[in-house]
């Protein structure tokens, strides 16, 4: 079994696919250094090998969350967690000894925006393994064509990889974005609203890819669309003014939730 | 509970719920009208009923129509998923009732046709409880009330007893005594069998009830 301690410094663990991922034990998370709790009291477990969708109407604290997860929250100069702990496969991601750098190779980000960077195809999906100071050319040809085949993109774009990535469709560039956090081989990839800025064609793509990646990876997606939550995840969770409302398998959350409030928001009755 | 932010989404499960409702009004005037034609004699009320069926098929398709541009337009879940899919079940057995109301019309036809039979009378009991559960059925759906949906389940019990024991009576009377009145005994029986079958069907409309209100699934338990 791997060391605790050491789990989010090796780059070749293996992802779990049973049993808990991410353990968030009674979370309290404040932009302002504390004054406000934008989070409140959040404890859920994740499991390891499925999808795990967050909803919630706007302000509800989804999106800063799974912001805590791989610590992106830690570029701003205020936020600070202010109780509790987030756990990432029995690693407490707030050691001190954690490096969020490092952690984010282990747990990787889609945003709600592709954003490619101004490179070639093949450079943006080579980048992270490149910062890793990975240079041999054979590595970097397999990394990247493995990436782009598991982000459904390879058979689009295997005769243009040295093409800047800006001309690629934006669904096309969100795959990109998808290859390059995966070509790192993290744990977890974490989407946050990642079909928002696509058309319903490019949104089914990246719903039909989220099903194949969860073969590799968990998956923790933020989403406002509900139809695309029951579609694409295992597990729900709703959150309402920073609280975690209900968190249950996604049918029985769209299909008999057991609390009025998360009822009244699947069911558009308050938004 | 509170209504929807979209306010047409609140106005069209309405139409769906009255229209279902419109349905089981009509249901019960059929079956009221099959079994008055049989007890009174009157042939014309049963061709009524045989010809006026189709109003209650096109009012199926009809709810079918809401209940799919319901599902399509406003993607319902958790009980409002469950109330359209309950609806549109509710409204199938519905049309079944108004299926056996034609048999019962068809059936009486024939009888009348025929010799004075003493024996339609034994149907008048079997009837009123039928026509009791249908509408207790209808009045729990109106409601969305479980406790209602349940006593209608309780309520099928009589109604199988009822037919029991009037189709032991009609069979022991046609080996008995048989002879002219043996086919307008054997009408009266399917009768009874149709009566005894609109019960289960009432039943069918509970458990949707049930389903809406609880999502728990009672069929065949």
């Amino acid at each position: 079994m791997n060391d605790p301690s050491t789990i989010l410094e090796s780059q070749d663990v293996a992802a779990p696919t049973s049993g808990t991922i991410i353990d968030i034990d009674d979370l309290s998370f404040s932009y302002d250094l504390g004054k406000t709790n934008t989070l409140r009291n959040i404890s859920l477990d994740i499991p390891a090998g499925k999808v795990t969708a967050f909803i919630g109407p706007s302000g509800c604290g989804k999106s800063t969350l799974i912001r805590c997860l791989n610590r992106m929250n830690d570029l701003v100069d205020t936020a600070k967690v202010t109780s509790g702990k987030i756990s990432i496969m029995g690693q407490d991601i707030h050691a001190p000894d954690v490096d969020a750098i490092e952690l984010r190779k282990h747990v990787g980000m889609v945003f709600q925006k592709y954003n490619p960077f101004p490179k070639s195809i093949y450079e943006n999906v080579a980048y992270g393994l490149r910062v890793q100071g990975i240079k041999k050319k054979s590595i970097l040809d397999q990394a990247v064509e493995e990436s782009l085949q598991k982000s459904a993109l390879w058979s689009e774009v295997k005769d243009r990889l040295n093409t800047s990535a800006l001309g690629l469709s934006g669904g096309q560039q969100q795959r990109l974005c998808i290859a390059r956090t995966i070509a790192v081989k993290p744990q977890i990839v974490l989407m946050d609203e990642p079909c928002s800025a696509l058309d319903p064609i490019a949104t089914a793509r990246i719903e039909e890819l989220i099903a194949e990646l969860q073969q590799d990876f968990t998956i923790v997606i933020v989403t406002h669309n509900m139809q695309q939550a029951t579609r694409v995840s295992d597990r729900t969770a709703f959150f309402y003014l920073g609280e975690l409302v209900e968190y249950d398998d996604t049918q029985a959350i769209f299909g008999n939730p057991s609390k009025k409030q998360t009822e009244d928001y699947v069911s558009g009755r308050f938004g | 509970m509170s209504g929807h932010i979209l306010k047409n989404y609140d106005d069209e499960l309405r139409f769906l719920k009255n229209n279902v409702l419109e349905m089981g009004g009509e249901v019960i005037e059929a079956l009221e009208k099959s079994v008055k034609g049989l007890l009174q004699g009157d042939r014309e009320i049963c061709a009524e009923v045989v010809d006026e069926d189709e109003v209650i098929d096109s009012h199926e398709k009809k709810i079918d129509e809401l209940g799919m541009s319901i599902l399509l337009r406003f993607n319902p879940v958790a009980s409002d998923l469950r109330q359209v899919l309950s609806s549109i079940n509710i409204c199938r057995s519905l049309e079944r009732i108004g299926d056996h109301a034609v048999n019962i019309a068809k059936r009486s036809r024939k009888i009348l046709k025929g010799a004075l039979c003493e024996e339609v009378r034994l149907v008048d009991p079997l009837f009123i409880k039928a026509h009791e559960i249908v509408s207790a059925s209808l009045t729990a759906y109106s409601d969305i009330d479980e406790r209602k949906a349940h006593q209608v389940i309780k309520m099928d019990g009589l109604v199988d007893e009822l037919h029991r024991s009037l189709s032991k009576n009609l069979s022991s009377t046609i080996a008995e005594h048989g002879g002219p009145n043996t086919e307008s005994l054997l009408h009266i029986l399917f009768i009874s069998r149709s009566l005894e079958r609109i019960g289960d069907l009432a039943v069918n409309i509970a458990e949707d009830i049930v389903f809406i209100t609880s999502a728990e699934d009672i069929r065949h338990t």
